[in-house]
Order: structure tokens, then sequence, then C-alpha cells
């Protein structure tokens, strides 16, 4: 039986890792880099809380829609969470990650909101046909205008084409860090080239995307 | 174009500094060591869990108390779910079905009992190499290479911590050489105290449907049932464990194998067929885990395991009754060489 | 020099940007708002990359949360009248046969292992390479509540017996939402 002939090869012949660490930047990471941000907005940096906002709005409300079982009011809760979130800054230690800190909010936000409303409960243990039939209903109800899923749609065609149509190093520069979660400097050994490459080349395939969403969103 | 990006990303995570090769029960020494530690240590983590192309951030926190694993697994964006497994049970949290899946615990609650053992008998069937990596995490890592000789089972590449031996990273690899799935963590902290609260369900499933298993007494003998046995197996897999589900919905108990390869794991389960019921045979993927359905003999036969799916695939379509005077009929318990 | 800001922007989205660069970010994008946009912009490419078909935040959100504290608003728990701002943007649970015709790799088996030839898997994807014979995916159904609790038992069971790190590949895969599963019905041909 053939062995996996193209299993990643463990040559040393990338660069030598020593110097590329002298002069390392200190790679942040995220979580960090939220903290950075966090400490500003405890010191009234009301633009580093929006940068949060900014960074983890779609996480929050998609979390939130999961748990209300109703999405229409996905986003007023999930304002209510940041809202919340603000004005707990101040308990904020730092020895959980931030979005950690958040989700708990957001999750504890949706439980009171459910709390406070009527629920029908369902049967437990049921049998599956029937009540398997009942939560698909539910789940099947259209909340949304053809026009608000037209444009859902249409941001996510907008992104794909606008990847596929990047030259190769910044398609491949962006699917590296967004996809598949690699730091700056992993891109840089992948890609062999300096660090300043990946980043400028991330940046200049974001541009690009921002670029067709500005028709879209405007 | 994505066959080009797997193989950039497998350049890009073999980062090394050249080293010399060590022996292959080194390797071994370390999978055992993991093993161990993720069995008995306390940790509560942060990773990307990549499949596919889609990617979803998790936590998971575990913690060892009265000589058992607890944890819980949570997704912290995209689906809500959750994976609990307390003492006596695991919970399979789905907020966005509303539906809760208990089934009861089945170790038997010894730590490093019922672990796949990393034995010599893995060298036949697998290479393994261990080297030394570039940090992760701030951490020292040894890189372990575990790559099958055929391609009826999966590679991987584990990132060790040196100290605890804890994976900070690992991937799995098909025969093509791409990256099926691959778990990277952000965040890990190992040895501490894990509140209780942490492994509570942030799910408020109390207006869910739960669905358990093996609630219900068995109804009668379930004779017709046991005595399947798959025909083909890969080289190597040995049945470790066999066992009767009562499923929810399911008139009879379930059969459930369990084979092993002393790393990878495969079950097949044995149910009569509903009535009305799920006909074709069908193939599920989910990252490195395939599961294959098909219809026996008016009984529903499901191979699900960690293995690629052409295996699952293969597994399940050979599975017949087998005579009741057949010697190999009962299964070893988990004390077995696995 | 925009685009230096804007590139450092890019930058602190990834978390790589050193924290004594961050201040100045900070105090441009309070007073720009298309800053503020082009960063909203960064952040909605990756989540649509990762999640195409999910829920989505509208393109006000942001802007209202930072009212709301604006407003030193207290928080209302919302009630059951359910006052919408606006319609909210979102679209369903993509369902598996969309997700296998775009994106998503089908897989797709040839042939045995265990035969003279290798077992390939046959890939239809972007880079759309290889098409079958007679054994077309036969549309990816879109599996039924019933179907994936099966499954989902399944896979609980399956994973109490595997090791630590198959059980957690296993388990996270299970978690991971339903466009992650790629489902085909078929009939196996033997190929070439």
């Amino acid at each position: 039986m053939k062995a996996m002939a193209n299993f990643p090869p463990s040559d040393g012949s990338t660069e030598p890792h020593e110097s590329r660490e002298e002069h390392a930047r200190p790679a942040a990471g995220v979580e960090q880099s939220d903290l950075e941000l966090v400490k500003r907005a405890q010191r009234n940096e009301r633009g580093a809380f929006d940068l949060l906002v900014l960074r983890y709005q779609h996480k929050v409300i998609k979390l939130v829609a999961r748990l209300l079982r109703d999405p229409t009011e996905a986003e007023d809760v999930a304002q209510e969470a940041f809202v919340k979130a603000y004005r707990a800054l101040g308990s904020f230690r730092g020895d959980s990650a931030f979005y950690t800190w958040l989700y708990r909010i957001a999750v504890n936000t949706a439980r009171n909101t459910m709390a406070s409303r009527q629920r029908r409960p369902l049967e437990y243990e049921a049998d599956l046909s029937e009540s398997e039939q009942s939560s698909v209903d539910a789940r099947m109800k259209d909340t949304d205008t053809p026009e608000a899923a037209a444009l859902s749609e249409e941001i996510h065609q907008t992104v794909n084409r606008a990847v596929e149509e990047l030259p190769e190093d910044l398609r491949t520069a962006i699917i590296l860090r967004e996809i598949e979660g690699l730091s700056y400097e992993e891109i840089a050994a992948a890609m062999e080239c300096p660090v300043g490459t990946v980043r400028s080349r991330i940046f200049r395939a974001r541009e690009a995307i921002d670029r067709s969403l500005k028709p879209l969103l405007d | 174009m994505r066959r080009r990006l797997a193989v950039i990303v497998a350049l890009a995570v073999a980062l090394v500094t050249p080293h010399a090769m060590a022996t292959p029960d080194e390797a071994r020494d370390w999978l055992q060591r993991m093993t161990e530690s993720l069995a008995s240590r306390n940790y509560d983590g942060l990773f990307t869990h990549t499949a596919g192309s889609q990617s979803e951030t998790m936590r998971i926190v575990h913690r060892v108390e009265d000589g058992r694993g607890v944890e819980r697994l949570v997704s912290l964006d995209g689906s809500g779910r959750e994976i609990v497994r307390t003492a006596g049970e695991v919970h399979f949290y789905m907020p966005d079905r509303g539906v809760v899946i208990v089934e009861p615990r089945t170790d038997d609650g010894s730590l490093l009992k019922a672990l796949p053992a990393p034995g010599p008998r893995l060298d036949s069937l697998y290479t393994l190499s261990i080297r030394k990596g570039n940090k992760l995490l701030g951490r020292e890592v040894r890189v372990v290479d575990i790559q099958p000789r055929d391609a009826f089972r999966y590679g991987y590449r584990l990132w060790l911590d040196e100290e605890t031996a804890m994976p900070l990273r690992s991937v799995v690899v098909d025969s093509a050489g791409q990256v099926v799935e691959r778990i990277h963590f952000t965040r890990l902290e190992t040895d501490g105290t894990i509140d209780r609260h942490d492994l509570e369900p942030a799910v408020d499933a109390s207006g869910f449907q739960w669905i358990r298993s093996g609630k219900r007494s068995e109804p009668r003998a379930t004779v017709a049932v046991t005595g399947w046995r798959p025909l083909k197996m890969p080289p190597g897999f040995r049945l470790v464990a066999s066992r009767l589900q009562v499923m929810p919905g399911v008139p009879m108990p379930v059969q459930h194998l369990i084979f092993s390869d002393g790393f990878a794991s495969v079950s097949v389960f044995i149910e009569p067929s509903p009535p009305t019921g799920p006909a074709p045979p069908e193939s599920t993927s989910m990252g490195s885990a395939n599961a294959y359905s098909t219809r026996i003999r008016g009984h529903v036969v499901t191979a699900v395991g960690e293995v690629p799916a052409a295996t699952v695939r293969d597994i399940a379509t050979s599975v017949a009754p087998v005579e009741a005077a057949a010697p190999a009929a009962e299964a070893p318990t988990a004390d077995a060489e696995r | 020099m925009t685009n230096q800001i804007r590139e450092q922007m890019s930058a602190l989205l990834d978390g790589e940007l050193p924290p004594d660069e961050v201040g100045l970010l900070v105090r441009r994008l309070e007073r720009d708002a298309s800053l503020r946009k082009a960063f909203g912009n960064y952040v909605l490419a990756g989540e649509s990359l990762r999640a195409p078909g999910a829920i989505m935040a509208s393109p006000g959100f942001a802007a209202r949360v930072s009212a709301a504290i604006d407003d030193g608003a207290v928080p209302v728990t919302v009630s059951q009248s359910s006052h919408r701002r606006e319609p909210l943007r979102w679209r369903r649970p993509v369902a598996a046969t969309a997700v296998a015709a775009s994106a998503a790799l089908a897989a797709v088996l040839l042939v045995r292992p265990g035969t003279e030839q290798q077992p390939r898997l046959a890939v239809n994807g972007n880079g759309g390479a290889m098409v079958t014979l007679a054994s077309l995916p036969v549309g990816g159904s879109s599996p039924t509540p019933a179907q994936n609790q099966r499954i989902a038992s399944y896979l609980v069971a399956h994973g109490q017996y595997a090791s630590p790190i198959g059980r957690r590949n296993l388990w996270s895969s299970a978690l991971a939402a339903e466009t992650g599963i790629t489902r085909v019905a078929y009939e196996i041909v033997e190929g070439p």
C-alpha cells in the first residue's frame, strides 16, 4: 500500500527562525489586541469600544438569534448586550478573553429576554414525528423582506466575487488569514515573503473588497 | 487553487528548525503522555476549529473530579451548540434546533483504562516521527507526525507542549495531502482550578425537546440483532467493545460495535429499519469524521468514525449476520488489547 | 496618509498592530466615520468568507449601539410587542444542497480501496476538475431533522470511544453549523 506521498514535508528549508524572532515585532494576537482596546475603553476612549462592537457585532447577533429562536429581535437584544458590556467594563479584569466575557453577557441578556416572555413549552420526549414538524415550522417562519434577503445574498456574493478577482498573492494572503487563521508570521513563511509584505497584501485585499461593498452599503 | 492553497498551508505549518529525527518509540511515548495529559489534567482553552472552509471559535473546559474527567465543549460563534460530559451523562445541546440529545456515559470511570493505547502494533499501520518545532503560544513544542501506511485512515500532525504534552495544535490530513480538519489553540490554561460554573451549559434548554437514549428498558429479547459483523475491515482494526444502544423512537435496541486500530476508531450501528425512513445509501462528512448508512436485510447499518469516507462505506456495506456458532461472537471488554 | 491609517486598521483587526500604535488609530477612528465604515467592511469580509449564509448585523447596527451608549439609555428588557427599527437582514441557514453546489467540496467516490487503483476522491469544487460518470450526486438532499438527530446521537455515542484527539475533532465538527456537513446520496459505480 502506498504511503501518503505528499504528507506535509518537514524539511528545514524555511528560513531559520532565530533571526526572524530577533527582528519580529511583538505579535499581539487578537486577544491581546482586544485587551488593549478594553483598557482604552475603560479610560473613556469611546473609539476603542466602537472598534470592539464592530469586530464582534456579527458574532453576537448570530449567537443571540439562535438563543432567542425568534431572530427578529436579535439586533435589539444584541444592542442591549453591548450596552450592558460597556457599562460593566469596569468589572472586566482581563482574566478571560474579552469575547468570552462578552459572550456570557450576551447569553444572559438573551436569557432574561426569554424569561420575560410567555413561552409555549414543548413536550418532553414527544414522538419525534410530531414535535420535529412543529419545530421545523417555527424555524421556517419567514421574517425577512425579499429586499433584505436579497441584500444579504448580494453581500456574500460580492465578497466572494471580489476575492476571486484578486491577484493570486493577495487572495492567498487573505484566505490564509481569514479562513486558515494563520498569523502574519506564519503566512510570511508560507508565502516566503517578509511580514510587512503580508500585512500589505492583506490590507490591499481588504481594500478591494471594501471598494466592491461600497456601492452596496452606502 | 484549493489544492495549491492546501499545500501552502501545509508548508506554513511545517515551520521547523532542522533537527535529527527521533525514533518511533519516542513518538509513541509522547503520544502516550499526551493521552494521559488530556485525561488527567484540568484545562481551559480557546481554539479555532476549521473544517472545509468553515472556521469557528470554540472553548473546551476539562476538569478531573473523583477520578473522572468532566468536560464542556462549546461553540462560541456560529451554532452556539455545546457538548457537556458530566459524571453520568453526555448532553449535546443544539439551540439551533431546540433539541438536547442525552446519552449515558459509557466509560467505566477509570481515567486511562478506556483510552486507545498507542502500542507497538501502531508501527505496522502508521509511520511515527517526532521533532522539535517552533514555539507556539510562547511554549516549546514537539511535533509528532502520524502518517498512515495506507489510505484507509487519516494522517495527523500534532504540536505538543514540551512540558505537559498537551496538544496546542492538530491537523488531520488525507491521502492527497489536503488538510481536512484543524484545531489551533489561541489560549490554553493547564492545571488551574476550574470553576464549576464554566462546566455548565450557557444554553437555557428548559424549553427544548430532550431526546434521551437508554431510558427505556429493553422490551424483549434482541437475539435477532446481535451477531452482525462487518466482513471487511481495513488492516489493524479490532473490535474493542460492543453494546446495545436504546435509541428513542426505535423499538429494538441498536447494536453498537466499536473498532479501533489503536489510534482511529470506527463505530458500527445496526438497527432494524423503520417502516418509513431513509432509503438510499447516504454519506455524511463532518471534518475528519465520516458516516455511511445503508440498508441490509431489513436493517439500517451505519458506520461512523474518524476515517475517510471510503473506509466507512466499505465497512458498512460489508456488514452481515454472522452464524451464532462463529467463535469471535462476543466482544471483549475494554481490557482487550487494542 | 490615509492609506497608512487604513493599513494599520487592517493590522489591528488581525491583532498584529503594536500596542503603541493603537492609541493614534483609535483617536482617528473616533473622528472619522468613513474609517469606521471601512473597518466594518473588513470585518464583514472575514465573516462572510468564514460563514456564508449566516445571520449578519445590518449596516447601521454599530452606529445604533454607539448612539444608545451616548444617550445614556437604560437598557430595557425587550418586551413582546416587538418594535423593530429596521428590517433585520438575514437569511435562513443555507441548505446542504446550495452549499454543495457552491464553495463546499462534494466528495464523490469512484473506486473502492483494496483494488489495484488507489482510492480517489473526485472533487467538485471551485477549481472544478473532475466530473464523475454515472455516479453523479443525487442533488445532495437536505437532511431531515430526524436523520440529523440520528447522526448526532451516533456521533455522541461514538465519540465516547474515540481517542481524545479523535473525540475533540469529532465533537467540534458536530458543534459546527450544518453548512459544514456535506451530504450526498448516490449510487456507487465502479470507476475507470
